[in-house]
């Protein structure tokens, strides 16, 4: 295993470079269509927005229905239907995401303070307006950390989406251990911490721009 | 510009509580009204049903020949946005600067399209920073209204109950959690509203003597119902034990519970 292997060409080196750019492009995307999917999704889950009952509980039980299939059973199914490659990881991620990201923004919105809503509508606010101005700045900061947090996870579990065949380094990864190539193992789990360390630290940075900053009228 | 406003036997009931039990109020164009009780006396349900945050049960409220009880969709969107409200917690959106905070007042004039981008144009926020200079807040338009003080958080609200163009003024317990220089300014810029601009003003008060200090007319709720109607000069003390039943209390001293600056410097000592 030691030492690890320093690849010598750029040809055997473009091979790691694009499995890791292709787990980075996965996870990102996954996260991002599963967020996009999630975030009208969780108004509909959230007690104080949705108020019938009978919908809201539907909805929930939803989220929880599509948070019973762990991503890699997912990764599995869909690598059946659309073969391998990373669309079935994309995909994977996206729909696991939907069920994650669904009940936590609806437990944020849930958590906002009903008082600033109440000043909108003093004030003759329409519904859409005071959640825009009341709710929105409330749990957008709540919003942006998870799903940076998620992204991160992401690329760390689109590591063992490539094991079973949905793309990513996790299938480089996968065939260099059962090939008994440990050194270049340990150079591909060198790298993916070296990603995750990087993605932490820009996702601390864009944090505190996006968060540090307040939201101001143009 | 204003109108009076009338109240008509108006009753709100949550379960078996009857929080307003028909209170009939009539009250004229630019006067500044107190209305004083215990908690719970429905105080703030009052305020609450004329500017229809909350329905009535019963009885009818009107505003000039408006219906106020009969609006619906846009026309009761006006009518909250023409009886301007300011409330005890302030209600800002604490992670929103103040500038937006007052520019949410013109909210009600806006479509879809422009509330949800939170574009507003420039007669708006100039508009805006008149109203917030009135109440000598304008130095801090561009902060974050969670870091302000509570007082200055309060002048925020007032300003943006200014941009809303307000024909009616309705405080609930503004100063209740504010400091006897803040109260004192809080105060201030209502009674300028009510008499600069000639606006009838509706204010929730624990403090009897800052509601005799300010007010034309003070109104009493007990149990849902108004005791007394009258001037500061006709709330004797006697009336006073009556509204709050201060059964227990062998004497009932103003000074105790007074955030005034001016009066009761040295209140007297509670008797043991």
């Amino acid at each position: 295993m030691l030492p690890p292997d320093i690849w010598q060409s750029w040809a055997e080196f473009s091979e790691i470079a694009k499995g890791l750019g292709e787990t980075l492009s996965m996870a990102f995307l996954g996260t991002l269509l599963g967020a996009a999917i999630a975030l009208p999704l969780s108004f509909l889950g959230a007690r104080n927005i949705n108020r019938l009952n009978i919908l809201r509980l539907g909805v929930r039980r939803g989220y929880d229905f599509i948070r019973a299939f762990e991503t890699l059973i997912l990764a599995l199914i869909f690598i059946r239907a659309f073969g391998l490659g990373p669309l079935p990881g994309i995909l994977a991620i996206a729909v696991s995401e939907i069920g994650t990201f669904a009940k936590l923004f609806s437990e944020a919105i849930e958590n906002t303070s009903e008082k600033p809503i109440e000043g909108f509508r003093a004030s003759g606010g329409s519904r859409l307006q005071q959640i825009r101005f009341g709710l929105l700045p409330q749990v957008n900061p709540v919003i942006l950390s998870v799903l940076l947090y998620n992204f991160e996870s992401n690329v760390r579990s689109g590591t063992i989406l490539g094991i079973v065949g949905a793309g990513g380094i996790g299938f480089l990864l996968s065939d260099r251990i059962s090939a008994y190539k440990w050194d270049e193992a340990w150079s591909i789990i060198f790298l993916i911490i070296i990603m995750v360390y990087v993605i932490d630290y820009l996702s601390g940075i864009l944090r505190k721009r996006i968060i540090g900053t307040w939201e101001a009228a143009k | 510009m204003t109108a009076a406003l009338i109240l008509n036997a108006v009753s709100r009931h949550f379960g078996n509580t009857k929080a307003v039990d028909s209170v009939s109020l009539s009250i004229q164009p630019g006067q500044f009204v107190g209305v004083i009780g215990r908690s719970g006396a429905g105080k703030s349900t009052m305020l609450r049903l004329i500017n229809r945050l909350i329905d009535p049960t019963a009885g009818s409220i009107s505003f000039g020949a408006t219906d106020i009880t009969a609006l619906k969709g846009k026309a009761l969107r006006d009518w909250r946005r023409d009886c301007a409200m300011i409330f005890q917690q302030f209600n800002l959106v604490d992670r929103l600067d103040v500038l937006t905070n007052v520019l949410i007042g013109r909210l009600a004039e806006h479509g879809f399209a422009s509330s949800m981008a939170m574009r507003f144009s420039d007669a708006e926020r100039t508009m805006a920073i008149q109203a917030l200079d009135r109440l000598d807040m304008a130095p801090k338009a561009l902060q974050r209204a969670g870091t302000l003080s509570g007082g200055q958080q309060q002048r925020v609200a007032i300003a943006r109950a200014l941009v809303q163009k307000l024909r009616i003024m309705l405080a609930d317990e503004p100063i209740a959690s504010l400091d006897p220089g803040n109260a004192t300014r809080v105060m201030e810029a209502l009674r300028s509203i009510n008499s600069e601009d000639g606006l009838t003003v509706l204010v929730n008060l624990h403090t009897l003597d800052t509601a005799r200090a300010y007010c034309d007319r003070i109104v009493a709720m007990r149990f849902g119902r108004v005791m007394f109607d009258g001037t500061a000069a006709q709330l004797t003390d006697d009336v006073v034990r009556d509204i709050y039943g201060s059964d227990g209390l062998a004497e009932f001293n103003e000074a105790v519970t007074s955030t005034s600056i001016k009066a009761g410097a040295h209140p007297a000592p509670i008797p043991a």
